[in-house]
């Protein structure tokens, strides 16, 4: 690959998703792209980048820009984050809520084993109040064939074994002829997905109660780093919290958010925190 | 350091399955079949046992049936790694005490990932 193209392929990647591509990694560019390339019978990502400027198609910038994106995830990938989320986290805004509803967005999520995760969570919650709320769980991908194989709930051996207890696996989830494993239906209707970037601004999917990012915003640049944070910050009611991966900080991205100084992990709007701590 | 027993009769299942584990900071020994292994745990009670399911002399859940009921049969974690995907079959392993379940071909991630789970990493 040569530089040029490298630079071409990394300045497309800084635009659709923010990604900041390192060049001491041409390879992961190479594997990333690989069954795009095979599919339009390039030679080479050199014939690719010169496919992008003599023949400019939008859709397909952005397809390639969304097969960057690293896609790794895994079922109950921080089972303690998640335990404060359905324990204390959710209970408290339920408790607080006037309307017994929240809605909760998962961001970023790739093939959907961690929003999955969080709707096993829940509905083992049987007797409790979090069991019987009104919960519309959200989750997003940039990328349109994650979002498809999301919404299918199809695993294979190698995904569903990764994060998934045993039990969980033969509580939720049927093994098909295939030899996948598809998640039950109840569990699939519990969450609804769709595809969306951080980099848009915010509207369509509305205000959130709380809202999960986890091993997005380290792929970025910093510069889009801040812009996805406005938008997340933009999109979190006013008492939400945001919760991003153990070892991930907002600091200096958002001047509105500051650490929850009651749940370990989660940051909240800073006037919210302010006034609390005034009360 | 804990102590991982392999037990499966293929020796190349063993020497990979090993490497994993001793990636993962345990110390590991092997048995080819159902029998042996129970000598080897008689002798030394391991504190994990990657165990396979059909193997000659004795299978997996034979092993597994007549381990729980030995001394101190009870405390060894048992992670039942075999060819076997049905889940009635899965069911037979976990009721027979396996407390958890790898379903062959597995990779390190799987290992420590189950491994992860059960609090041995």
């Amino acid at each position: 690959m040569q530089d040029t193209t490298f630079q071409q392929i990394a300045a497309l990647a800084h635009h659709h998703s923010g990604q900041d591509l390192s060049p001491a990694k041409p390879y992961l560019i190479e594997a990333r792209l690989a069954a795009i390339s095979r599919r339009e019978s390039f030679a080479s990502l050199d014939d690719l980048a010169h496919c992008l400027t003599s023949r400019p198609n939008k859709r397909f910038e952005a397809e390639i820009a969304s097969a960057l994106t690293p896609k790794q995830t895994q079922f109950f990938a921080d089972r303690d984050q998640l335990e404060r989320i359905v324990t204390y986290a959710l209970p408290e805004m339920l408790k607080a809520s006037n309307t017994g509803r929240l809605r909760v967005w998962c961001a970023g999520v790739s093939t959907g084993q961690e929003a999955y995760s969080l709707a096993m969570r829940l509905s083992e919650l049987e007797g409790s109040p979090l069991c019987q709320a009104d919960i519309d769980l959200v989750a997003t991908d940039l990328s349109a064939k994650s979002v498809a194989e999301a919404q299918a709930g199809l695993y294979s051996h190698f995904d569903i074994q990764k994060g998934l207890s045993v039990h969980r696996m033969l509580a939720n989830f049927e093994r098909q002829v295939s030899g996948d494993w598809l998640i039950c239906e109840s569990l699939r209707s519990r969450v609804t997905f769709r595809q969306h970037n951080l980099l848009t601004p915010p509207g369509p999917l509305g205000q959130f109660d709380l809202i999960i990012c986890r091993n997005v915003l380290p792929t970025m640049a910093r510069d889009k780093q801040i812009e996805a944070v406005a938008h997340l910050n933009a999109q979190l009611s006013p008492k939400g919290q945001l919760f991003v991966a153990t070892g991930e900080s907002l600091t200096g991205l958002s001047e509105d958010l500051e650490p929850s100084r009651s749940v370990r992990g989660a940051w909240c709007h800073s006037q919210t925190l302010n006034e609390t701590a005034a009360a | 350091m804990k102590h991982c027993l392999i037990v499966d009769d293929s020796r190349v299942v063993r020497t990979v399955a090993g490497r994993i584990v001793k990636d993962l900071g345990f110390t590991v020994s092997e048995a080819g079949d159902g029998a042996s292994a129970l000598q080897r745990c008689q002798a030394q009670m391991p504190d994990v046992i990657l165990l396979d399911w059909n193997m000659p002399i004795m299978n997996g859940i034979d092993f597994l049936t007549s381990l729980r009921r030995s001394d101190g049969g009870k405390v060894p974690v048992v992670v039942l790694c075999t060819n076997e995907k049905d889940p009635d079959h899965i069911g037979e392993a976990l009721r027979a005490g396996a407390d958890e379940y790898i379903m062959k071909p597995f990779d390190a991630d799987i290992v420590r990932s189950k491994f992860d789970q059960l609090g041995l990493v």
